[in-house]
């Protein structure tokens, strides 16, 4: 390519980028090129990703592109060799321990853009396994698929703009702080490409410890309590999460004599009926306190409340996908059965226990953080409706949702964050007005506002869109449908009312309040930390295909495989013992990426039978 | 124009792109660089806008294709911009939803209002909003309107309308509370956006029924599959709800003994009518309109009366193939609409801001839309919307020139738009009076206006139309028109005429004749010099109001009445684009091949035949009754009446000025109730739910630590006595004899066979009693005993037990053997069959009767 056809082709993007290096009024040429930097990057992500028939004829003929199998090892581990690394720099050198966390952070994120170079077609891609402890047939075993593939790249995005704030707002401890984040980061990426149970459990129980910290050290004045309680909760779920990991892992054990904590493997268990009822509720609670769910949701307020802002950016834009991610892959996976047969009822509990009451209860809070806080359980309402559904447009929507959330709930706390640092309040009756100081403030805020509500043209609209309509074809819900979606499209109305009352109360009326005469408006810093945001709630809203697309082949797979396994586990499992099901059940693609399959030599001829028996499943 | 055509071919044109395009160009530009370029090139920039937008949609609509012979259906200008998403259909099949655009002769009418009074506004507004201080942001929003509107009447697909459905709303929202300081107008704001919400709630129900049933959200996909909604739904009972699993007396009442079904496509047109009630203010939803009149004047001309609460009436006429498949729907819009005309033209008779008055009779006559669509005269009451723009935003127009003089002097929002302070201002304003009585000459139904043909239009259809019921299937009846349903809605719809033409002309003698109430005139006065032009300064001079003194009000520039002139003539003259009587209907026979299905579907009734002139002297008495009451009320006897009224009945005078107190009831029940169970989950989320799971847990986990830790007190001489106390304890329990056996039956089946063992201990010694064994003497160290059973057969088997301290004891073992059976019972000897199950997918439908045979609960 030459230098001329080069730039013909990227010109959209330096011309977003020049726009937009010009958008704000007083700001240092610096910072004007790093807004248009991230204009043009966030334009040229779209054109770059945009789905175009063009890859699909040249895979006909030419070779995928290789995927080289380390990538999730460097994705995962240079958060936690960061973190090490930083534990040995001297805690004077504050310019350098933040310099080098946002470095790691950027690279981690560049990284995990690798990703996106491959096709994503179902299966499990950068495939990667090692035997750990292999008498207990411990595996590290990581790959990712296009559902893990969004959350990952969501972590390695959101955790630098969350460091990237705090570093404005946290004064004390700031080595410790970057410890913590870049421990959580790499915890939180392994546990989202965790194909083995127990190095998931690892994962999933690492992500505690910094996050506790974060709350403990650098939180409000009730932090302990708020730390101690999230703990405690998050804990009594992983505990019941960890004995179910063992008993299915013994089940498998007594079928197959072969140790293995892989998903794949245990993929093909199902447990007798009530011990199959017995894991798939220790597996869902686990998922659901961390969702969270409702009635096991008060932890999270009250953690948001007292969180630094970056740590309430984590908690809410990664931790929570978490629970909702884990719940898609092991919950629905494992135990499809149960998730299936038990989906009508747990709809019911996200419609009017998330959807529903976590809006009116939002509706009724004073402080900013709890309302968006509980905003969240409501959200993460549609997201669970999405996955009980079990539609694939609810499916994708749900993991859409949880992305969206991720963005527009990250932004929202930023912008807490912003006017928490001014006026040490978050109590709405202390504002007023503020659109007249704080006119930029305001404006963004109004933005991030209706992405929250879901208003079309933001990413909000295309995630609860895909849910509600997703819902209503439901097979899974039954006669129940119906009555979700008119709830789940109620939560709607609800939406507008609490969020659009919060903004009237802060930021239109007289501006009553002596001490928010003279609040300053959006630091630079503050700006550029919510740009990519922004911009991102419009990409989504926008194009949404260059997400849906790359996670359409996974879901497909992974939602006629839910169907096929829990109408097989239904009618396969019996009172009394487990049983394995016959590898003709699933899909080629998703036991090519078991370890056993991985090392043993490839054999065409079964595959090929497994395909002409998987015809109808596509 | 082949130049062009060959340039934007039909199938992908592109053109829209543009006239998209423009509009969002200028907001962004206005909104993010309205400061820096200045009032002048905010000015340039938005006229630019629009005006372009304007020009390419002239050109648009003469492009549009023509229909190419008798019959064939006219084909679309379609530009199909990008894949936006898919969703999952009924079978799992998968629904394009694509950022598609098209126009057809409806849209593209529909256009040049929008961006042609879009632009009068626009150039209106550079004048009206010249002083204040958010010049740019408010060109902003407004550039954003017209996009979003736009969006709205182009998009090829229900989600692609749905974008700028919330778009207008949005704008309408940021537009309503422009003057966010004043918390009254945030609120109307708000309450806007929220009651359009609850509109939008049915909105996205009847998009997921359309997913559902038909498999299409595009114009064509909906119009060629609508035949798969007239599949009967269960509405009631809900979901598992059955005389079962009720207690006995609620399910005497609730369970009707058949199950209710209606048609899909009813549930589908109901859930679209109240998206469409929401947008256009049709009863119950209508609240929010006349509060947002908080907006700046212009916002009220171009959002809240010429465009974007006409997009319910669009949107009916853009599904009518939908609302056709159902009559009971047709019949609730057409009975919604005229309830709404009446009940808004009620409201209208005594208000006294000009702009309320002019709010309920927009409200009112999107009543008339609805009658019109409703009685499936698609044509004609869309015809009224185009007509209704003209005179409506003229009319707005108009009251905000005069708004305008009237703050030469005084500066409250509510003062300078009481119509008790104006009165006389003919004299000084005669374009804008004149305009202003063409206007409501239009609306009245002055024949020849626009109104009259429009609304006679409407009548006379609802006269003569009865909608064709359209196959059912035998099961479930579809509702039919009663007979006298349209002459009913007739002189229901010619009674609200009447009350139209009262009120506003009441509203055109109290502001255009009389005699001036706002000040005292005087020539030559100057203003104070620290008077600056602010609409929100609440200054305090006003208090002295009866010494008020100002100047002579004077007419507004030539930006502000140009347009208001253009809009008086289309008011006058644009009713004979589609004068139906007269056979001159060039739009008609434009919009012909847009309402074909439409035609079809209906037919006249009986007895309707040849009375179309004579119906329409009904009208015309509407027309004079209405005027000519007015006229002596308020011109003759400059009010008196009214008065006279006020004194005699003062509650139900009050009744009708309080708006019926339907906001207030509104509060009382639906927000009250709403507001009582938000606070009840409240309170109940944090002492029950976070109470049980976190406080008492809690709690529990610390009670048991103050119990034990009472006991860990440090001392030696406690824990030695507990330790004695435990020996004590283990001592006793060695001392005692301890009686059992486990039994072993696993050869009971089939010989009959069972091994008992008793259990050992410290110098045990055992004794077997029990029929069938030998009496043993003494006891002995054996512990095993086999005893053998005959089918049916019970014993008791006696264990006698010693220890080594020559204590005993004894205990009784029941055995049994079931009885001799036939063989081949199926309860004991059949293995349970494995049922083969379908390898590969197990079809959705199959899967719940597939759960129940063994499912889990």
């Amino acid at each position: 390519m030459s230098a001329t056809d080069f730039l013909f082709a990227i010109w959209p993007a330096i011309l977003a980028g020049i726009v937009a290096a010009f958008v704000p009024r007083e700001m240092s040429p610096r910072q004007r090129v790093a807004l248009g930097f991230i204009a043009a990057i966030g334009l040229a992500s779209v054109k770059w990703l945009w789905p175009s028939e063009l890859p699909a004829v040249v895979a006909e003929g030419a070779k995928a592109p290789e995927e080289w199998p380390h990538l999730l090892n460097l994705i995962v581990g240079l958060p936690l060799v960061g973190g090490v690394v930083v534990m040995f720099m001297p805690r004077q050198l504050l310019s350098l321990v933040r310099g080098f966390t946002l470095v790691v952070m950027a690279a981690a994120f560049l990284a995990s853009l690798g990703l996106l170079t491959v096709p994503m077609t179902a299966g499990w891609h950068f495939n990667y396994s090692k035997d750990w402890m292999p008498g207990l047939g411990i595996r590290y075993h990581v790959a990712v698929d296009g559902i893990s593939l969004w959350l990952v790249i969501l972590a390695t995005f959101i955790t630098p703009i969350a460091a990237f704030a705090s570093f404005g707002s946290i004064k004390t401890r700031i080595k410790e702080l970057c410890i913590a984040l870049l421990f959580l980061e790499g915890a939180m990426i392994g546990a989202f490409v965790a194909l083995d149970l127990f190095v998931f459990y690892v994962f999933w129980e690492l992500v505690l410890v910094p996050m506790y910290l974060m709350i403990g050290i650098w939180g409000g004045t009730d932090r302990i309590k708020a730390a101690v309680k999230f703990f405690i909760y998050t804990m009594v779920g992983s505990v019941l999460l960890l004995a179910a990991i063992l008993y299915l892992v013994w089940a498998n054990q007594k079928l197959t004599g072969q140790w293995s904590f892989d998903y794949i493997d245990l993929s093909r268990v199902v447990l007798a009926r009530p011990a199959q009822m017995l894991c798939f509720w220790a597996f869902s609670l686990a998922f659901f306190i961390k969702v969270p769910m409702w009635p096991v949701h008060t932890w999270l307020p009250d953690a948001h409340t007292e969180a630094p802002t970056g740590g309430s950016v984590i908690l809410a834009a990664v931790l929570l996908k978490l629970g909702t991610y884990a719940y898609l892959r092991f919950s629905m996976g494992l135990f499809a059965g149960p998730a299936s047969s038990l989906a009508a009822n747990l709809a019911g509990v996200a419609v009017l226990g998330g959807v529903l009451y976590g809006a009116l209860v939002a509706w009724k809070q004073q402080d900013v953080k709890r309302l968006v806080a509980y905003s969240s359980v409501a959200h993460l309402g549609y997201v669970m409706l999405g996955l009980f559904g079990a539609t694939p447009s609810g499916m994708q929507g749900a993991v859409l949702q949880m992305v969206n959330h991720g963005i527009s709930t990250g932004a929202l706390f930023l912008l807490v964050g912003v006017i928490y640092d001014r006026r040490h309040t978050r109590q709405v009756d202390e504002f007023g007005g503020l659109a007249k100081v704080m006119p930029a403030y305001a404006t963004l805020f109004l933005i991030v506002t209706f992405a929250s509500v879901g208003v079309p043209g933001t990413n909000g609209f295309i995630g609860e869109f895909l849910v509600i309509s997703g819902t209503y074809v439901s097979e899974r819900l039954g006669v129940f449908g119906g009555i979700h979606t008119v709830g789940a499209a109620a939560g709607v109305i609800l939406s507008a009312v609490y969020m659009l009352g919060v903004v009237q109360k802060m930021f239109f009326g007289p501006l009553t309040n002596p001490k928010n005469k003279h609040l300053p408006d959006l630091t630079p810093r503050e700006a550029l930390a919510l740009a990519p945001l922004i911009v991102m709630i419009f990409v989504i809203g926008f194009f949404p295909g260059v997400f849906l697309d790359r996670m359409k082949d996974a879901i497909d797979m992974h939602h006629s495989q839910f169907k096929t396994v829990s109408g097989q586990a239904v009618l396969y499992s019996d009172e009394k013992d487990a049983k394995l099901l016959p590898e003709d059940v699933f899909s080629p693609a998703f036991l090519d990426g078991s370890p056993s399959r991985m090392t043993g030599p490839k054999d065409a001829e079964p595959h090929a039978k497994n395909d002409a028996a998987n015809g109808g499943a596509k | 124009m082949e130049t062009l055509r060959t340039l934007f071919p039909a199938s992908n044109f592109a053109l829209l792109a543009v006239i998209l395009g423009l509009p969002l160009l200028g907001a962004f530009v206005n909104g993010v660089f309205g400061k820096r370029l200045g009032k002048e090139g905010v000015r340039a920039m938005a006229l630019a806008a629009i005006g372009g937008a304007f020009l390419f949609s002239v050109v648009t609509f003469l492009m549009l294709p023509h229909a190419a012979a008798e019959g064939a259906p006219a084909e679309k200008l379609v530009w199909n911009a990008w894949r936006w998403m898919s969703v999952t259909g009924r079978m799992g099949q998968s629904i394009p939803i694509d950022v598609a655009f098209s126009v057809d002769a409806m849209s593209a009418t529909m256009m040049l209002v929008v961006t042609g009074i879009g632009f009068l506004i626009h150039l209106y507004s550079v004048e009206y909003m010249w002083e204040d201080p958010g010049f740019a942001r408010f060109f902003a929003y407004l550039n954003l309107f017209i996009f979003a509107m736009l969006v709205l009447i182009t998009g090829d697909n229900l989600a692609v309308l749905f974008v700028g459905w919330e778009g207008v709303g949005m704008c309408s929202y940021l537009l309503i509370g422009f003057w966010f300081t004043d918390e009254k107008n945030a609120s109307a704001g708000k309450k806007a956006f929220i009651v359009n919400r609850i509109g939008d709630f049915g909105l996205i129900l009847a998009i997921s029924m359309l997913v559902y049933y038909v498999g299409s959200l595009t114009w064509n996909g909906i119009e060629a599959n609508a035949g798969a909604l007239l599949t009967p739904v269960k509405i009631w009972p809900i979901g598992n709800l059955s005389a079962e699993t009720l207690p006995g007396f609620l399910a005497k009442i609730l369970i009707p003994a058949k199950p209710v079904q209606v048609y899909a496509s009813t549930l589908v047109g109901l859930a679209l009518f109240l998206g469409c009630a929401g947008k256009s203010a049709q009863l119950p939803l209508y609240v929010w309109l006349p509060d947002a009149m908080a907006g700046p004047t212009p916002v009220s001309a171009l959002i809240h009366a010429a465009t974007m609460v006409t997009a319910g009436v669009y949107l009916v006429a853009r599904l009518s193939v939908v609302f056709l498949l159902s009559p009971a729907a047709m019949a609730t819009v057409a009975i919604t609409g005229v309830a709404t005309a009446l009940f808004a033209a009620s409201i209208g008779f005594f208000q006294t801001d000009l702009k309320k008055v002019l709010a309920y009779s927009t409200v009112s006559q999107l009543g008339f839309m609805f009658i019109g669509v409703g009685v499936g005269a698609f044509a004609a009451g869309f015809f009224h919307v185009f007509t209704h723009a003209f005179f409506k935003a003229c009319l707005f127009l108009g009251a905000g020139s005069v708004i305008h003089a009237m703050h030469a002097r005084i500066h409250d929002v509510n003062k300078s738009q009481d119509m008790r302070n104006m009165g006389g201002l003919g004299r000084y304003m005669p374009i804008t009076r004149w305009t202003f009585l063409i206007s409501c000459f239009a609306i009245a139904g002055f024949p020849m206006s626009a109104g009259f043909w429009s609304k006679d239009e409407i009548l006379w259809k609802a006269f003569s139309n009865l909608p064709l019921a359209p196959p059912a299937s035998k099961t479930v009846p579809m509702w039919a028109w009663p007979a006298n349903l349209g002459p009913a809605i007739y002189w229901l719809g010619i009674l609200a005429a009447t009350m139209t033409s009262f009120y506003m002309f009441r509203a055109y003698f109290m502001t255009f004749h009389g005699k001036f109430r706002g000040w005292e005139i005087v020539k030559g006065w100057k203003a104070p010099a620290s008077h600056g032009h602010d609409d929100h300064a609440h200054d305090d001079h006003h208090e002295a109001e009866e010494s008020l003194e100002g100047p002579t009000p004077r007419e507004s520039p030539w930006k502000m009445t140009l347009p208001l002139v253009v809009l008086a003539t289309g008011a006058a003259f644009a009713g004979f684009l589609m004068a139906e009587p007269i056979h001159i209907a060039p739009l008609g026979h434009l919009l012909e091949p847009v309402f074909e299905h439409a035609s079809k579907a209906m037919t006249e009734r009986e007895g309707a035949k040849g009375l179309m002139w004579p119906m329409m002297l009904p009208g015309l008495g509407a027309f004079l009754a209405g005027t000519g009451a007015a006229m002596y009320v308020y011109l003759n006897r400059a009010g008196e009446p009214e008065r006279a009224f006020a004194a005699s009945s003062p509650r139900f005078y009050k009744l009708l000025v309080d708006k019926w107190r339907i906001d207030e009831l509104y509060d009382a029940t639906v927000v009250g109730m709403v507001d009582a169970l938000a606070d009840i989950f409240t309170m109940a989320d944090k002492w029950i739910v976070d109470g049980i799971l976190a406080k008492l847990t809690a709690g529990v986990v610390a009670l048991l630590g103050t119990i034990l830790r009472a006991v860990q007190t440090g001392r030696v001489q406690v824990y030695a006595a507990s330790m004695v106390i435990g020996l004590l304890g283990i001592g006793w329990f060695i001392v005692q004899p301890h009686a059992a056996a486990t039994i072993d039956d696993t050869k009971l089946k089939q010989n009959g066979q069972v091994v008992l063992a008793a259990a050992p201990g410290l110098g045990y010694s055992y004794l077997w009693e029990g029929p069938g064994i030998p009496p043993a003497k003494d006891y002995s160290p054996v512990n095993q005993l086999s005893v053998r059973l005959d089918p049916g057969e019970k014993k008791d088997i006696v264990l006698h037990v010693r220890n080594a301290f020559e204590r005993e004891t004894t205990t009784t073992i029941p055995l049994a053997r079931a009885g001799a059976k036939r063989m081949g019972d199926p309860g004991q000897n059949q293995v349970p069959e494995v049922r083969q199950l379908p390898t590969g997918p197990i079809p959705g439908e199959r899967i719940q009767e597939l759960l129940k045979p063994g499912g889990f609960q």
